[in-house]
């Protein structure tokens, strides 16, 4: 894995040093808090633990030897989990910190939407209120008078610009916020998933003016946890852990790797979860289920499935003593108890004849058709009549299905239809 | 139209001095905080702005009432003119020391959000305290006026008290918001300190009530060369003599730089802290 970062970021130096287009860069930065080893509270405490020589400090480290080069016009994505660095790589790019070690450069006049319509004061008047987040950003009052009308217009104001802000809902607050930031004309823009505010119009108009800063050749750096919107927005993306760059290059490829991974994180979360509940199993065990294996069309074993795809249940059974023509049935579950299906042998007309020692069966689903959610597997042998358990395994093999963004054509509910649209001209 | 700015973490040399260069590029902001503090400080009351000269004038009042009456301190001239003087140059002093650390410890969220000059804050607080005391000096003429005390060209002295004053102000305003930013309890205990500091310095009354020992001791206090140093010209009617000047000049400069040297060592931790 290292090597391959280590080929790709060699692949970016050489085109960064070629390219005069660069306009963030990091080289090798990281960064430490340093925080107390025990919060001390009070000027007090600390003065008798400065005196008793106690104070201690640990250092966090938020982000170690990042190396990122990110080029003119293009929008970065940057992704990871909660904690990851993003938001502490957002703020080296935004002055707001200074790396530890390490270099940070940035060309151009960036404008951070990290968190829209901070620094407004709820007294003043929005009129008054744009002057002072101007001035912020580095503008002058004359500059701001000629950017006025336009910040007004795009928050939709109209007469409230001269009430104070507290009378606004925070709707015309984010509404204001935006406007201001966006209207600065900055070359680098700062967006950390600041598009779940406003209504759903205000949203739209919002990535319309992100699409016409793309369009007009601004940088855009983006964090969100929506993989849909990285993909779609995004040329290239970054993915961080533990403050360190995991995956980096296209948008694509890195969300994929990203996706990748937190499926197997779930997977391990499912099969231990699986592991510690109690055992619903019961019947005399003559004929014994020895190993129940969910996997994929790759006979890969795996519990979470996207919608469409092939999943493989492989029984393993050791009949101790012959047994005539049992049943080897199997259910499927929600997590909330919904009884989705419960094929058998029987059913599919299979006589096994006379089973005894070791053996395996396999139902195969060709197409999953469930939709995201938690599921769990039932396996169970009885004799011809249903009338003796040899074994049975109650919703022992959970599995999950996950959604796959815009690969899916149908979702909401419990399964796909699998059905098709068409579109009839109207007669003229 | 928009800014070309060039920005390289590694440039930054010396926060001591970065921090001066970013504070004269970011002037406008700081005018555009005082004009924020200045028009929200008044603006749900009905009289507005006009209590910056109220407030002095009432303060001064009640003072005189109580004490003209109680201790009758000998002054020169009015108790209420004396009295006036050193309670504008203390509550300059109080105010935008208390101001500077408020402003950092509530306001701070936004250092964490987008990049201004972090001295700003107290900046502006030096900036709308300023304001204040030179809208107040108004009702001090008018007490000057009534109290009879005379009006001598060493009021136009009257900016250099003030500068030292300021700086002074400004040393003390960091060094305490830097404490604040870790320790809470800083901002309680600093108005313990105040109402001690201001029964210390001689406001309410004259320093030749103290006995030969204070007097000596009292020397030790930045506030007593400060409000002396302002209230000579406006008060007394006369220019400082070097041995009451120097002292000032001295307090003021070294708590001034030992104040934003601090400041600006630490500021870089703000942005995790508040």
């Amino acid at each position: 894995m290292s090597s391959l970062i280590e080929s790709k970021l060699a692949d970016m130096e050489t085109a960064a040093s070629t390219s005069e287009e660069e306009v963030i860069r990091l080289e090798n930065v990281s960064v430490q808090y340093r925080v107390p080893q025990e919060r001390i509270g009070t000027f007090k405490e600390y003065a008798i633990r400065w005196v008793q020589g106690k104070v201690k400090h640990r250092y966090f480290g938020a982000l170690q030897n990042v190396d990122l080069s990110v080029r003119k016009g293009e929008v970065f994505g940057l992704i990871g989990q909660n904690g990851a660095g993003k938001s502490t790589l957002l703020k080296l790019v935004a002055r707001v910190l200074r790396p530890t070690s390490g270099r940070v450069i940035v060309k151009g006049f960036v404008a951070p939407l990290l968190e829209i319509g901070a620094g407004f004061h709820p007294e003043l008047t929005g009129r008054e209120n744009i002057f002072l987040n101007g001035a912020m950003l580095g503008f002058t009052r004359d500059e701001m008078e000629e950017k006025f009308q336009n910040i007004v217009d795009f928050a939709e104001l109209g007469e409230f610009i001269d009430a104070p802000l507290r009378t606004y809902s925070s709707g015309m607050w984010a509404r204001l916020g935006f406007a201001v930031a966006t209207e600065t004309q900055p070359e680098i823009l700062i967006v950390d998933e600041i598009l779940s505010v406003g209504d759903e119009a205000f949203q739209h108009k919002s990535l319309e003016r992100i699409q016409a800063f793309k369009a007009d050749g601004a940088t855009i750096l983006l964090v969100s946890h929506g993989m849909g919107m990285i993909e779609q927005m995004c040329q290239r993306a970054a993915w961080l852990s533990h403050g360190r760059i995991i995956a980096y290059g296209s948008a694509h490829s890195v969300v994929d790797q990203y996706l990748g991974q937190v499926r197997e994180d779930e997977s391990k979360r499912l099969t231990q979860e699986s592991a510690e509940q109690p055992v619903h199993r019961w019947g005399d065990r003559r004929l014994e289920i020895r190993q129940v294996t969910i996997s994929n069309a790759k006979n890969q074993e795996q519990n979470t499935f996207y919608t469409g795809e092939i999943l493989v249940l492989k029984i393993e059974y050791f009949a101790h003593e012959p047994i005539v023509s049992p049943i080897i049935g199997v259910a499927i579950y929600r997590q909330d108890g919904v009884h989705i299906t419960g094929p058998n042998t029987s059913f599919a007309d299979i006589d096994f004849g006379v089973l005894e020692g070791p053996g395996t069966v396999i139902y195969t689903i060709p197409y999953l058709t469930l939709l995201e959610g938690l599921y769990s597997i039932s396996v169970a042998m009885v004799n011809e009549e249903d009338t003796i358990i040899y074994d049975y395994h109650d919703r022992i093999y959970p599995f999950r299905v996950n959604n796959h963004g815009k690969k899916d054509s149908e979702r909401y509910g419990l399964m796909t239809m699998r059905g098709e649209w068409s579109i009839i001209p109207p007669k003229s | 139209m928009a800014k070309v700015i060039f920005y390289d973490s590694a440039r930054i040399k010396s926060p001591v001095f970065e921090e001066i260069r970013e504070a004269i590029k970011y002037r406008n902001l700081i005018l555009q905080l005082v004009r924020r503090d200045v028009l929200t400080r008044y603006k749900r009351s009905v009289l507005g702005i006009a209590w910056t000269l109220l407030n002095p004038l009432g303060m001064a009042l009640v003072l005189t009432l109580a004490f003209s009456q109680i201790f009758r301190f000998d002054t020169v001239h009015g108790y209420a003119a004396f009295v006036l003087s050193g309670l504008l140059a203390w509550n300059f002093f109080s105010q935008t020391t208390t101001a500077a650390m408020v402003n950092l410890v509530w306001g701070g969220g936004l250092l964490n959000r987008i990049y201004i000059p972090r001295a700003s804050f107290a900046l502006a607080a030096i900036g709308t305290g300023m304001v204040n005391i030179l809208l107040a000096i108004i009702p001090l003429i008018l007490v000057n006026y009534i109290t009879k005390v005379p009006f001598t060209p060493a009021f136009f002295f009257l900016p250099v008290p003030l500068l030292l004053l300021a700086c002074f102000s400004l040393g003390v305003g960091l060094l305490i918001s830097t404490m604040a930013v870790y320790f809470p309890d800083v901002a309680e205990m600093y108005q313990i300190v105040l109402s001690a500091w201001f029964y210390l310095t001689p406001i309410i009354y004259p320093t030749e009530v103290l006995p030969e020992a204070l007097q000596f001791w009292i020397r030790l206090n930045p506030m007593y060369h400060l409000v002396n140093l302002f209230r000579l010209p406006v008060y007394y009617g006369r220019l400082p003599t070097w041995e009451e000047l120097l002292p000032a000049l001295f307090f003021s400069i070294i708590t001034l730089i030992i104040g934003w040297w601090f400041f600006t060592k630490k500021s870089d931790e703000f942005a995790y802290r508040i």
